[in-house]
């Protein structure tokens, strides 16, 4: 029952502001995509331009083999779970999920095989009977999940469905949904500026940013080659860090670049003789980092904030010139605020960004 | 919540209070009592003088004489064809208006609304003479149309729903663009349901003044058999107190508070709620 979703040069003009520009991406039947980027991004537009709550300045949708973009929310065959939940507060749970099948007319019987078969999937069949000002936050969830599942769509559209759940219920909810996701097999769409949820659902992750798309790519694809700067310090916790560079030296192996205040770092990076070394920077992972002994060879960073997060430990400090660095160290890390630590870096896990942004990665598997 | 304070100042403060609000309860009632014990007191007792009504014998005379003979049913049941009529008029059309103001695109929205706002400045007064003007040209006075028409543009009641739709989220309604529902069916089905405070609180307002309603009634239905209450029981204190008695008369008025003193006791909930919105929360 569900299909593939082709997203063909859409732009999305409101007078002279642009929200979104040429997007262009296609989904394939049952994949489960995620759109992750800021506020402002453009991915709820983008979700909601194929609902059909918002119409298309320029370019076409099709779902299947159908151009849905001149239909109807209500003809395009997708179902929607808001961030709100958007039940209809004076109807009971049955009949918030039958609504929809009581519109275009499905048999009794079908509706409540449909409506019963979803509340047992979901757990919800005791609370079918109930309105949803007696119903938990994770219940409604549930109920605006149902109200979808019933409608047997081609798509599923999740608009940041988890935003008002506290963080237990999240967690939980967020694997259900890949449950759900497995036992359907249907087309979902997600929109979150949650990276976690993004790497958690995602079999591929779209990133949004300044009304286009950055990246697609799966989770550890996006996670481990970023597109660009942008994308390299919005996905992870804590964030890559940026060391500028000085200066590159280019060697058959991979460059050598020398990064303020952290001296030579040899890469196994190639990069093309356009490259644009004009506010260049080298990125680095905090979990490719290591606190070694003093007489090692590495960076000195004076250690101003520390995260202990159980199974290790996060060292926000900063290098002899100023430059901020977040390193990585065991849980039972005994450094302490005020603390100067040698920090040693893996260059073949190293990322250079160019002066437009533009990521260079290593050629090793990482 | 706020604890209670048991401190002596607190405690002669609140006892201070509850005299105050003691007196100007009996204040209040006083009248009351008064026009009810007039209306249980036989009418050649209350000629002589009305200190009769501190004395037994009480008797219902009164009121079996409404309901045997006098026109007051008529006037009720015109009473009740306006009010009923003009609450269930503004009720569906104060509803229509703010679901269009509030979620509908069309041109000179704004325009309008504010136009519609600009109403409520408007006085009965500066509009009574034009409008009665047109009733007479189309024919209206004298007829429950002509009583209930003029009061059914509520431009109090479009504010009012037109904050109330607005309040509900939008989503709501995009919910049920996705459940493949027609606009009117959204209106119908999904919001309307919603405003349901709102519409009480608009009814009970609607209902209570169109009952108690005096001016428009006295321009406009000048046949006796089309008196509303208001104009019927003051044209008996006028022309016929001294004939059918002050007895009869309390009588009469109690008859006439019956239906307000009903709305009352059963939407008092709504009531407060209306008076007291947007003092809280």
């Amino acid at each position: 029952m569900s299909a593939s979703i082709s997203i063909k040069n859409i732009t999305k003009r409101y007078d002279s502001v642009t929200v979104l520009d040429d997007i262009n991406l296609h989904i394939e039947d049952g994949e489960f995509v995620v759109f992750l980027g800021p506020s402002g991004c453009g991915k709820s537009t983008l979700l909601r331009m194929i609902a059909g709550l918002e119409s298309i300045t320029e370019g076409s949708i099709d779902i299947g083999e159908k151009r849905i973009d001149t239909l109807p929310p209500g003809q395009r065959g997708v179902a929607m779970v808001f961030q709100s939940y958007a039940l209809y507060p004076h109807m009971t749970t049955r009949q918030n999920m039958a609504f929809g099948l009581e519109n275009v007319k499905v048999a009794q019987d079908e509706i409540d095989r449909r409506v019963n078969d979803a509340a047992k999937i979901l757990e919800i069949d005791h609370l079918l009977d109930r309105k949803p000002g007696r119903l938990s936050g994770g219940q409604r969830q549930r109920v605006a999940i149902g109200r979808a599942i019933v409608k047997e769509p081609k798509a599923f559209l999740f608009d940041e469905p988890l935003s008002n759940l506290d963080a237990a219920l999240r967690g939980r909810t967020r694997l259900e949904l890949a449950q759900l996701h497995q036992r359907l097999g249907s087309t979902m769409i997600f929109v979150t500026h949650d990276q976690v949820e993004a790497m958690t659902l995602a079999d591929r992750i779209v990133i949004m940013h300044n009304q286009k798309i950055e990246q697609i790519g799966t989770p550890m694809e996006i996670y481990q080659y970023p597109a660009s700067r942008f994308v390299a310090e919005f996905v992870g916790s804590p964030p890559m860090s940026m060391l500028p560079i000085n200066s590159i030296e280019n060697t058959p192996d991979g460059v050598t670049v020398e990064v303020s205040g952290a001296g030579k770092v040899v890469t196994a990076i190639v990069l093309p003789p356009e490259f644009n070394a004009t506010n260049a920077v080298i990125g680095i992972r905090a979990e490719d980092t290591a606190v070694v002994a003093a007489e090692e060879d590495g960076l000195d960073l004076t250690i101003k904030v520390i995260e202990r997060l159980g199974d290790r430990t996060l060292l926000y400090g900063t290098l002899i010139d100023g430059t901020d660095l977040i390193a990585e160290d065991s849980g039972r890390s005994k450094v302490k605020a005020g603390d100067m630590v040698r920090v040693s870096i893996s260059p073949q896990a190293a990322h250079i960004f160019d002066g437009d942004g533009l990521a260079y990665h290593s050629q090793m598997e990482v | 919540m706020k604890a209670f304070n048991y401190s002596p100042e607190h405690l002669t403060s609140n006892r201070r209070l509850f005299w105050i609000a003691a007196v100007l309860g009996v204040i209040m009632m006083a009248p009351v009592a008064w026009i009810i014990g007039l209306s249980l007191k036989d009418n050649a007792e209350l000629l002589r003088g009305t200190e009769a009504v501190f004395n037994m014998p009480y008797t219902l005379v009164n009121y079996a004489n409404i309901l045997e003979s006098s026109s007051v049913f008529g006037w009720f049941m015109n009473s009740m064809i306006v009010a009923v009529g003009q609450t269930f008029g503004v009720l569906l059309l104060s509803s229509l208006a703010g679901y269009a103001f509030a979620r509908l695109e069309f041109p000179f929205r704004k325009t309008l609304f504010i136009i519609v706002l600009f109403g409520l400045a408007v006085p009965e007064q500066a509009v009574i003479i034009a409008r009665h003007q047109m009733f007479n040209w189309f024919d209206l006075h004298n007829t429950h149309i002509g009583l209930i028409l003029p009061n059914l543009s509520s431009a109090f009641g479009v504010f009012l729903m037109t904050q109330f739709f607005r309040a509900i989220p939008k989503e709501i309604d995009e919910a049920a663009m996705l459940d493949n529902t027609s606009t009117f069916r959204i209106f119908w089905k999904v919001l309307l349901p919603l405003t349901l405070p709102a519409q009480a609180t608009l009814g009970i307002f609607t209902f209570l003044q169109a009952w108690n309603d005096y001016w428009w009634p006295l321009i406009s239905a000048t046949k006796s058999d089309m008196y509303t209450l208001t104009i019927g029981i003051a044209s008996s204190q006028t022309n016929f107190a001294q004939s059918e008695g002050l007895g009869f008369l309390g009588a009469q008025a109690v008859f006439a508070s019956l239906p307000v003193v009903i709305v009352y006791i059963f939407f008092q909930r709504h009531i407060v709620t209306a008076v007291s919105g947007g003092a809280v929360k």
